[in-house]
């Protein structure tokens, strides 16, 4: 790797319990109990299985109860008799038993549940796979994983000891953390008096931080996710990388040792480390010439197998890398960065609308430009009521009227909002500010601003120096900050945040920001002073996203702690990208 | 006895529980000789005579009274309605024995305990019999005829083999045994003859054994499947007795039966002799698992087989260890060395062990208290001899006397022997102590015996609680308040079913109350929408943010209230409307109610949006009808598109007009159409229509990437000055660009022009540029 960790580092976890855990789970539930022999995914055709059993393994959402109510009515119709099981993950709702009910066949098939919500992706994080925590909570106001989330955290405190520190940020961490807290003290007895191995915990709203999410990632595993979409820590390269004619099923994780290296790597400096690589392969490939039969013996038996699978992950990379290239020119990635990078800087504001105005008329790509008008309204605190008007009736004259739902998600989740009529506010404010003193009125100014619930990115940037000031070029090679996962451009907030906190071991010092992010009642911190937490678990920190994170954060993550000598490990309820969110968010015909 | 009769026992109808229960008398039954109007009282005492409850009967005559197994008071009535009542007196409920019985009045009826819980058997007028096994499951049986039955049996009981209950019945000198299916007529083995009729029948409290009495005062024992004789006596008294019950202990040898007269008792055995006892006063038997209780108006006793420890150690001039331990120990409190020589003399035969075992157990038999202790003092003063005795049997015993010693107080009344306190086993003790309101004691037990909260203390606060809330002269507030105090936190209380107990006692307001203090709101919200609470049941469920719960309650809702209020209702709690949004109402299709909704909610730029959605949508329509191919639902863009594509370029530009469609989205949507139709020379017509909005390097860019570069030179010349660099490089043109790039002086373009001079054929190229940017350097 670039940049090793210092050697004071603190060892991560074993999370191979937890896969073990939810492995024996899972094999318990279906071939024990239910004695599976055949998988199929849930869908709305009719199962082709002849089997006497049907065990359906499903998230609590009423959509799959119809498809499984659809089935069994059907297998009713044609006169067959089954038995049917359903296993609801991560819990039973008493809503999807309604649906069973309503829909005649409550008697028909007996429920259980598998109470499993944490999966090691890799040495460092846990996804708890609930990639529609995003849109349920942040758009429908649904609070329905929130208990999840709390189990999972208690499930990982009997694991791995108590967390002597915690804090958090945002409306859902707070929820969370208080059912957590409430469960631990419940079943309190059994953390107690266990050494912490983790020392801090921090949980992070994603509506703090969008503007990161929404960013375009350039960091090689982020590149890799945006490109082809990274699904449970596996990627699916197609033929134009593995140039052959199938596709082929990668896992990507720290096992993969090419791969490790380069994942938080700038794309930039990707090709030309795999090139280093591709000749040190053949450097090793050539020591075998002038060997003599021992010796051959010996490099076959022993480094040929390693030669051979990193040979085969190196031009596997290399294909990514390629394919990743021909497609970012195709679509002006630079134009599209430079873009971006006026916008979170806030300069050039016209001519990004323009820009952006142009990506919706020639009907890029209907995530993309939503993502564009979400990054554009984010950091300008809301689009100026004219421009509103004039993007949303060119992006429903592009993409389809449809999309009108679309945007009233939007503003429901503040991704995407109007300018409150200028005039009529100022108008009191300046009316009033003139009645009171100077200091007063700068009070009332924050009221005002806060009163329209507004994204102040432009001062928290200024705050929190997100942007960060560089004379001549930002040298990628050999990163100075996190914005390196920016190129340079910009620290990502979430990850700032962080840093502060983690620096001050509090809020303290951070008001104006909390303020700034609207979130003065919901930052917190709980510090349980015991000196059993060991130095080395003191800078083990585990950061949960609440409506998932990006590789991009990860990556400034993984960098920040090399350079201060912690380890992050990170639990998110899903592994997001900009995609992701912007889909979420969309309304389209099923 | 603590009891004031005023009436002869005789008088009345008794029933006494069995295991120390209380006895239920009711006073005055239906005589012929007395007033009808004089209303009978019914009275529930305590074993010790304490009154527990006083009633006037008001309902029609009583034939029989008997307690069930859960202490509940059984009265048959004459017309065949059992009631039920608690041991307080409270009315619980009332059952019916069937039509027939109804019809033919109840001559005789009897309540008996089977391993499923207590059941009635009743004589009919009819001389029918109609049973059922268990009260609390009613299911009632009529049994077969028995054949020629013409006037009532001379006795009859029941019998319990095998799971299923059975009747015996005695008419003249023939037994019949009716089960479900038949009446069989039966004779037991080895009866003496000369017998004309049975004037008692008693079966023992386990159902083995079986006892009759026959008018020559013989009586017969042996077992109750009337397969074995056991032994037989001859007592010549032909008097029918009063009663006539079993006495034995379980597991031992002796069998013995005691017959109560008038005036006698006789206990007979497998012995030529039998033991005799006056009575001073009209007494009542009951028979329990070790023996029989026998209370009069001042007494209450118990009569029993001396238990085998017990007389091994109390025989006169006994030998055995247990009696050497006790006098050995007597000697050591005296300090005399007897003491010693008595060890030896036991540890000498190695039965030290028996001894200390022997004194313990018979300290379990002892009912007095000092007693009890010398024994076990003994038994410890044994134990010190031994190695390795396990001490948890002394132990135990210890416990157990404490807990049986404190229920046999006379305050509390429950005078349980070590073997029925045994087979009663603890946890029932503590119910039967609930129901008797005895909280403190109860509570008192359970930490003394240190039972896990959730299984004692927490559930007597519980029933506590439950009792409490149905004390109707105290205020909602003060209830909730003490029964908060006293409850606190502790876990495994629940206060939902206290609450729901409140509520069914008719107190909401104080249920509400109540679930103020559960702490989980999964139990809180059910009892609220059964108090039809449903708007606080909304409000917690919300609070508490379970999804789950929230539909609960909006279900609910749902049916119960009418769409209007139901609507009003969601109105105020916006989670639960966007969650019932996401689950109950599907997207509304119609967009004219939209139209019309968002105008009526001043939004006027979606009203705008959602009709030209539906003039899209009928402008679709005709051009399907007219041109064919499909353009519903595509976006306005993509409509314009297709028509492109298809050669309809005047509809194309009337729809743009139509719908407005800005210059420059139009001019990208043809020149993207136009390219991909590959009509170049369209393409250059439109270049030239008018002044391009979106200037000439898009028309540079697209036609590359349809690999047209004679087109894309075309319009390179027409490029804004400050786009040239980039639309040469496109086509490919380096030197030029390169010239175009040195005129502009411009930094930037020149090391873009750099970075795509590649190898020998843009060598000079190259050169060029440095050369250029040396100059612009020195100046």
């Amino acid at each position: 790797m670039a940049f090793p960790h210092r050697p004071d580092a603190p060892e991560l976890p074993d999370f191979s319990m937890l896969k073990r855990l939810a492995r024996d789970q899972l094999i318990y539930l279906l071939e024990q109990q239910h004695e599976v022999d055949k998988l199929y995914k849930v869908e709305s055709k009719p199962a082709v299985s002849s089997s006497e059993q049907l065990c359906f393994l499903v998230r609590p959402r009423i959509k799959n109860m119809r498809y499984i109510a659809n089935l069994v009515n059907a297998d009713k119709l044609a006169g067959r008799t089954r038995k049917y099981k359903v296993i609801f993950s991560p819990q039973k709702f008493y809503a999807c038993e309604m649906v069973l009910e309503e829909e005649g066949i409550y008697g028909d098939v007996s429920c259980d549940e598998w109470a499993f919500s944490l999966l090691p992706l890799d040495v460092d994080l846990l996804s708890m796979e609930l990639p529609e925590f995003f849109r349920d909570y942040f758009l429908e106001g649904d609070q329905r994983w929130i208990n999840t989330v709390a189990q999972a955290l208690h499930l990982l405190s009997t694991l791995y000891g108590p967390f002597p520190n915690c804090y958090g940020i945002g409306r859902c961490a707070k929820m969370s953390y208080e059912l957590w807290r409430k469960l631990e003290d419940e079943e309190d007895g059994e953390t107690k008096g266990r050494r912490p191995e983790i020392g801090h915990i921090f949980l992070l709203d994603r509506d703090m931080d969008f503007v990161t999410a929404l960013c375009s990632q350039v960091v090689y595993e982020g590149l890799v996710d945006d490109t082809f979409r990274i699904k449970c820590g596996s990627v699916d390269f197609g033929p134009e990388v593995t140039s052959s004619d199938k596709s082929l099923k990668v896992l990507l994780n720290a096992e993969d040792k090419v791969f490790n290296e380069i994942r938080n790597e700038h794309f930039s400096n990707v090709f030309g480390f795999l090139s280093q690589k591709a000749r040190n392969l053949q450097a090793q490939y050539d020591r075998r010439r002038g060997m003599d039969i021992k010796q051959m013996k010996n490099f076959v038996s022993q480094e040929l197998k390693g030669l051979k699978q990193e040979h085969r992950l190196l031009s596997l990379h290399i294909g990514a890398c390629e394919s990743i290239m021909k497609k970012k020119t195709k679509q002006d990635f630079q134009e599209l960065i430079k873009t971006e990078h006026a916008l979170l800087e806030g300069f050039n504001i016209r001519e990004s609308t323009s820009y952006i105005e142009e990506h919706i008329d020639r009907q890029v790509s209907p995530i993309e430009s939503l993502r564009l008008m979400c990054l554009l309204s984010i950091t300008e605190n809301g689009l100026i009521p004219k421009d509103y008007r004039s993007l949303k009736t060119q992006y429903l004259q592009s993409y389809g009227p449809e999309h009108l739902l679309t945007f009233s998600n939007l503003r429901r989740a503040g991704l995407l909002t109007e300018q409150a009529p200028g005039d009529t506010l100022t108008a009191v404010e300046s009316k009033v500010s003139k009645l009171v003193t100077d200091k007063a009125a700068g009070k009332i100014t924050d009221a005002f601003s806060s009163l329209a619930k507004r994204s102040n990115f432009r001062a928290i940037s200024k705050k929190l120096n997100l942007i960060p000031r560089v004379d001549g070029e930002y040298d990628l090679k050999v990163p100075r900050d996190m914005a390196y996962v920016f190129s340079g451009a910009y620290v990502p907030l979430s990850c700032r945040i962080i840093e502060q906190v983690l620096e001050r071991r509090s809020w303290q010092g951070l008001d104006e920001v909390v303020r700034l992010l609207n979130c003065s009642e919901l930052a917190f911190t709980d510090m349980t002073k015991e000196d059993k937490a060991s130095s080395e678990s003191l800078r083990l920190i585990l950061v949960v996203f609440l409506g998932g994170c990006t590789f991009s954060e990860i990556s400034a993550l993984r960098f920040l702690g090399r350079e201060k000598g912690y380890r992050f490990i990170f639990l998110t309820t899903a592994v997001t990208n900009s995609a992701r969110l912007m889909e979420a968010m969309s309304e389209v015909k099923a | 006895m603590d009891w004031d009769l005023k009436e002869e026992l005789r008088d009345c109808l008794v029933a006494a529980a069995p295991y120390g229960g209380p006895i239920a008398l009711l006073r005055n039954p239906w005589r012929k000789e007395k007033a009808a109007s004089v209303r009978p009282v019914l009275e529930i005492y305590s074993a010790s005579g304490m009154p527990l409850a006083s009633l006037l009967w008001k309902s029609g005559p009583v034939v029989s009274l008997g307690w069930s197994a859960e202490e509940e008071l059984l009265c048959v009535q004459e017309d065949g309605v059992v009631l039920v009542y608690g041991l307080h007196g409270d009315f619980r409920r009332h059952f019916s024995m069937g039509n027939e019985v109804l019809q033919n009045r109840v001559l005789d009826a009897r309540i008996f305990h089977t391993e499923f819980g207590s059941g009635v058997a009743i004589l009919t007028g009819a001389h029918r019999f109609t049973l059922s096994a268990n009260v609390g499951d009613l299911k009632l049986r009529r049994m077969p005829e028995v054949p020629g039955l013409q006037s009532a049996p001379s006795c009859w009981t029941t019998l319990c083999q095998d799971r299923v209950a059975h009747i015996l019945l005695a008419v003249g000198p023939d037994l019949y045994l009716l089960d479900h299916a038949a009446c069989s007529s039966v004779t037991p083995p080895g009866l003496a003859p000369g017998v004309s009729s049975f004037l008692q029948m008693a079966v023992s409290f386990t159902y083995r054994h079986l006892a009759l009495f026959t008018d020559t005062g013989y009586i017969w024992m042996g077992t109750a499947s009337l397969k074995e004789k056991l032994c037989e006596f001859n007592c010549n008294i032909r008097a029918p007795p009063k009663q006539m019950v079993w006495c034995s202990r379980p597991r031992s040898k002796e069998r013995a039966v005691v017959v109560a007269w008038e005036r006698r008792l006789m206990v007979v055995g497998d012995a030529p002799e039998s033991i005799q006892f006056v009575l001073d006063e009209d007494s009542y038997l009951v028979p329990e698992l070790d023996g029989v209780r026998i209370f009069s108006r001042s007494t209450h006793e118990f009569l029993h087989e001396v238990p085998v420890a017990s007389e091994e150690i109390f025989k006169i001039a006994s030998m055995a260890p247990g009696a050497l331990l006790l006098e050995a120990q007597k000697e050591y409190e005296k300090e005399s060395q007897k003491a010693d020589e008595y060890l030896r003399e036991i540890q000498e035969l190695g039965q030290l062990t028996q001894a200390v075992q022997q004194c313990i157990e018979a300290a379990g038999h002892e009912h007095r208290p000092d007693m009890q202790k010398s024994l076990l003092r003994a038994a410890s003063f044994g134990k010190c001899f031994l190695d390795r005795f396990p001490p948890d049997s002394f132990v135990r015993m210890c416990q157990d006397l404490r807990v049986l010693n404190a229920v046999r107080d006379y305050h509390i009344g429950i005078p349980l022997t070590y073997s029925q306190y045994k087979q009663l086993t603890i946890q029932v003790l503590l119910d039967r102590l609930v129901l008797r309101r005895l909280y403190p004691l109860a509570i008192q037990i359970c930490e003394y015996l240190r039972l896990p909260e959730v299984q004692g203390v927490s559930r007597i606060l519980a029933h506590w609680a439950c009792y409490k809330v149905q004390q109707k002269d105290v205020s909602d507030e003060d209830v909730a308040r003490a029964i908060n105090q006293k409850l606190g936190d502790t876990p495994g209380v629940s206060y939902s079913d206290i609450a729901a107990r409140a509520y069914g006692c008719g107190r909401t307001e104080l249920a509400i109350k109540l679930l103020e203090y559960e702490p989980r709101s999964g139990e809180q919200v059910p009892l609220l929408l059964k108090m039809k609470r449903s708007k606080l049941a909304l409000s917690k469920a919300i609070e508490s943010g379970d999804t789950d719960l929230v539909f609960t309650v909006l279900l609910h809702l749902k049916n119960e209230l009418n769409r209007g209020d139901f609507f009003m209702t969601l109105r105020n709690q916006p989670m639960a409307l966007s969650l019932y949004r996401q689950r109950i109402e599907g997207r509304v299709a119609a967009l004219q109610t939209a139209a019309d909704a968002f105008y009526k909610a001043k939004n006027e730029f979606a009203a705008k949006a959602t009709e030209d959605q539906m003039r899209l949508l009928r402008l679709q329509r005709r051009l399907e009808d007219e041109l064919g191919g499909r353009f519903l639902d595509l976006s306005l863009h993509d409509t314009v598109t297709t028509l492109i594509l298809g050669g309809h370029n005047k509809r194309a530009e009337q729809l743009a007009r139509d719908f407005r469609i800005p210059d420059k989205r139009l001019w990208w949507l043809k020149l993207t159409a136009l390219a991909d139709l590959e009509d170049w020379e369209e393409l250059e017509k439109f270049s030239k229509s008018k002044k391009s909005p979106i200037g000439y390097l898009p028309f540079v860019e697209i036609c590359m990437k349809q690999h047209n570069k004679y087109e894309a030179k075309k319009y390179t010349s027409r490029v804004g000055p400050e786009q040239k660099v980039k639309a040469l490089l496109l086509v490919g043109d380096v030197a030029q660009a390169a010239d175009v790039a040195i005129e502009h002086r411009n930094e930037a373009e020149l090391s873009l022009v750099l970075s795509h001079c590649t190898g020998a054929t843009d060598g000079a190229t190259a050169d060029k540029i440095q050369r250029a940017r040396a100059q612009a350097q020195k100046k």
